[in-house]
């Protein structure tokens, strides 16, 4: 099918950066409202600015990557650039380079492409170039796949051929979703009753997987150097990543709403950690960022940049995938493409201590900026470490989350809330009837139905309540935030509609533990 | 501080010709005379990491190939002839796609350790387009020193010893085989290194010159009964 409105629907939210409205304190309702306008839901900002780039989830990932806030800001822009371009594509031994890194990786792949085991995994992600060259398959190995890659190629080709796009094949069971995206052609094949939609923004989410790797200008050079070009060579040792970004796709709930969750702790201690964070800054530094896990502690950015959800969830899947960073400090080249897909930023990353889980992203412009970032890394945990917050941070490690049992609603299994001005969510620990893997990523599976109702392009719904024989489920969106609710079957509608009265002013109450209400800049 | 704060003025004053002034520094938990930069270099998985890994903590790492992100960054402290040397250590990934971020920081380094795995053809055929990167991006006087590594995987070898003899002589720097698995050489490769660059650093007129070639043939084990061919 060929709908234009998917081109065109979209609005590029991302060029409105996010400034809620200038208000006090004292504006916080106490119970919010369904009248509520956007910048005071709960778990929104206090001051002025939040940390991340306006994002309306859903819509910004099909909209294209644009160059965003702070030119200036752009990092390693033309002169650094032709020079990396001048190693990878200029270097002579280039070919015999190609065996080795690409051989022994950390993951099994050698699965028969022909077998019955291979065709039945509910998802299959492909990338090749548009020379329908592989550059990466989920299950498998790329080489064994060289000629269905060539097929999926002749398709795109094909409808290419008549000035037309090809977005997906419907047929047996399966959706075939395509995403062209120059250079590179990305292809989902799912059995799942995932939409079409939901499968294309994750599409989206390897696309600029790929490119944090290499940057889009280096990805168009190559291929306009060398058509036939190899990717594999340059991706090697990178696989793991897109990997598990995609198990994340399947069970994080942070890239379906486009948010990030927080550590819980105390407004105060929180608020010395962010300051401490604050203070260590240096020229070339533009984000600061502290994670627990998967979650955030903090992010100190400069003032007029902004981070975008998606960029985050490449660092988080970067820290969060590679046990190299564990000792030591770790340095390394990463493209955050919604920020600029033309350059690297320069990541210094670390662990506050060897076995902790504390982890500190220091993001410069300036690739020489080694001593300089491991110097902020100092000053921050010589400040941190004077005041009571460290050990109050450290003792909030020990409860990363929180049960439905201390939410106090019954009826209420579950639940994810976003706010939307701040880019946080919230969501408890699964519940008992979720206990297992399958279960959980059931779970998600149902959230990824009602995000789809509600953020369809042409006839996105504000409210949705459905029964199911092993849940009921309600949606429902403001312009202040997004709500998804699972109550047990038995529940009835006007006991869930009283539970998420219930349940908002819970999170009013929380709402200094669970997010971040006074982000800063340096 | 004072620690990091002399290595980084040591790094912009140094010429080649300025010796390093012996000060016994502080950093927070570990006292050292003299800083040095060291620069382990080689294809993705010939075994860098598990080398330092071995140096630093005594342990290998088993288990799945976790290949290095951009640069990694550790110290060391050593003793050599009652100085105490910290040895900053940089572990570079061996990915080509990280090239550019290694060349940076290649004329800091003020030695190399040069990895190949004996158990792979091509790690080792790189090893003359490694010494040219390192001719063009590091200090004329670094100390080099080419390593074959995974020594103990005596039934997979495809490079014999002989060769990596043959290609060290051939650029005069010294080699030997190691093993991160047993740990044979490995603490010698840096103990090698941090006495050469001690020397060179703390060396009065009339001292004799240190002979890094001499002190790692008397030093250096083979690698097992079988490993002689």
């Amino acid at each position: 099918g060929m709908d234009e409105e998917a081109q065109t629907a979209h609005v590029s939210w991302d060029k409105a950066t996010l400034a809620p409205v200038d208000r006090l304190r004292s504006d916080r309702a106490d119970s919010p409202t369904p009248g509520l306008v956007e910048g005071t839901e709960p778990g929104a900002a206090v001051q002025k600015s939040a940390m991340f780039v306006h994002a309306q989830s859903f819509e910004d990932l099909t909209a294209e990557a644009e160059k965003a806030t702070g030119k200036e800001e752009n990092p390693d822009e033309s002169g650094e650039c032709a020079e990396e371009l001048q190693v990878l594509v200029g270097e002579k031994n280039i070919e015999e380079q190609h065996n080795r890194d690409g051989s022994p990786q950390g993951r099994t792949k050698e699965e028969d492409v022909s077998s019955e085991t291979w065709r039945s995994h509910r998802k299959h992600v492909f990338v090749l170039s548009e020379a329908g060259k592989p550059i990466y398959t989920r299950y498998g190995t790329e080489e064994a796949l060289s000629s269905t890659m060539g097929v999926m190629m002749a398709l795109v080709s094909f409808v290419e051929a008549d000035k037309n796009i090809i977005r997906s094949v419907h047929a047996d069971g399966c959706k075939v979703v395509f995403l062209a995206k120059s250079p590179l052609v990305l292809v989902g094949v799912t059995q799942t009753c995932q939409s079409e939609k939901e499968l294309l923004r994750e599409l989206h989410y390897i696309y600029y997987q790929i490119v944090s790797l290499l940057t889009l200008t280096q990805l168009n050079h190559i291929f306009q150097h060398k058509q036939n070009y190899d990717l594999r060579r340059l991706l090697a040792g990178s696989e793991y990543l897109t990997d598990n970004l995609l198990h994340r796709l399947e069970r994080d709930p942070g890239l379906l709403l486009s948010a990030v969750t927080c550590l819980p702790l105390a407004n105060s201690a929180r608020d010395v950690v962010s300051s401490s964070l604050q203070a260590a800054k240096a020229k070339n530094l533009v984000f600061s960022i502290l994670l627990a896990g998967d979650r955030l502690v903090t992010l100190v950015r400069k003032k007029d940049q902004f981070l975008h959800h998606i960029d985050l969830h490449l660092v988080f899947n970067l820290v969060g995938s590679s046990s190299s960073f564990r000792e030591g400090e770790g340095w390394t080249p990463i493209c955050l493409p919604k920020f600029n897909t033309a350059g690297f930023f320069h990541a210094h990353i670390s662990y506050l201590e060897p076995a902790s889980e504390l982890c500190l992203i220091l993001v410069s412009t300036d690739r020489e900026d080694f001593f300089n970032m491991s110097d902020c890394k100092q000053r921050f945990l010589e400040r941190l470490s004077k005041r009571s917050a460290y050990q109050a941070l450290k003792e909030a490690l020990k409860c990363p989350s929180y049960s439905m049992e201390q939410v106090g609603i019954p009826e209420l299994r579950h639940f994810l809330y976003k706010s939307k001005s701040s880019g946080l969510y919230t969501s408890p620990e699964f519940p008992f009837v979720y206990q297992s893997d399958e279960e959980q990523e059931r779970l998600m599976g149902l959230y990824q139905e009602l995000h789809s109702h509600l953020h369809y392009p042409t006839r996105p719904l504000r409210f949705y309540y459905r029964c199911g024989e092993t849940e009921n489920l309600l949606a429902w969106v403001t312009n202040g935030f997004e709500l998804y609710l699972c109550f047990s079957p038995l529940s009835t509608k006007a006991l869930a509609v009283s539970a998420v009265n219930k349940l908002l002013k819970w999170i009013r109450k929380e709402e200094d533990r669970l997010f971040i209400l006074c982000p800063l800049t340096y | 501080m004072s620690a990091r704060k002399t290595s980084f003025t040591d790094k912009r004053t140094k010429n080649g010709t300025s010796k390093y002034v012996l000060e016994r520094c502080a950093s927070v938990n570990e006292y050292y005379d003299i800083v040095f930069k060291v620069m382990l270099l080689g294809d993705s998985s010939v075994g860098k990491t598990c080398v330092l890994v071995r140096f630093k903590d005594g342990a290998f790492l088993g288990g799945n190939f976790i290949a290095t992100v951009g640069i990694d960054f550790r110290n060391k402290v050593v003793e050599v002839d009652n100085v105490k040397v910290k040895l900053q250590i940089w572990d570079t990934a061996g990915q080509e796609r990280f090239r550019s971020v290694t060349h940076a920081y290649y004329r800091d380094a003020q030695a190399l350790l040069l990895l190949y795995d004996i158990t792979s053809k091509p790690s080792f055929d790189n090893i003359r387009a490694w010494l040219t990167e390192i001719h063009d991006y590091a200090q004329k006087d670094v100390v080099i020193m080419l390593l074959g590594n995974k020594s103990d995987l005596a039934a997979e070898r495809v490079v014999k010893k002989e060769d990596g003899e043959k290609l060290a002589k051939e650029y005069g720097v010294p080699f030997m085989e190691t093993s991160a698995k047993t740990g044979i050489n490995v603490e010698l490769a840096f103990l090698a290194i941090a006495k050469e660059l001690k020397h060179r650093a703390t060396q009065q007129p009339n001292e004799p010159k240190f002979q890094i070639h001499d002190y790692i043939e008397s030093q250096k084990q083979t690698s097992g009964c079988c490993g002689l061919k």
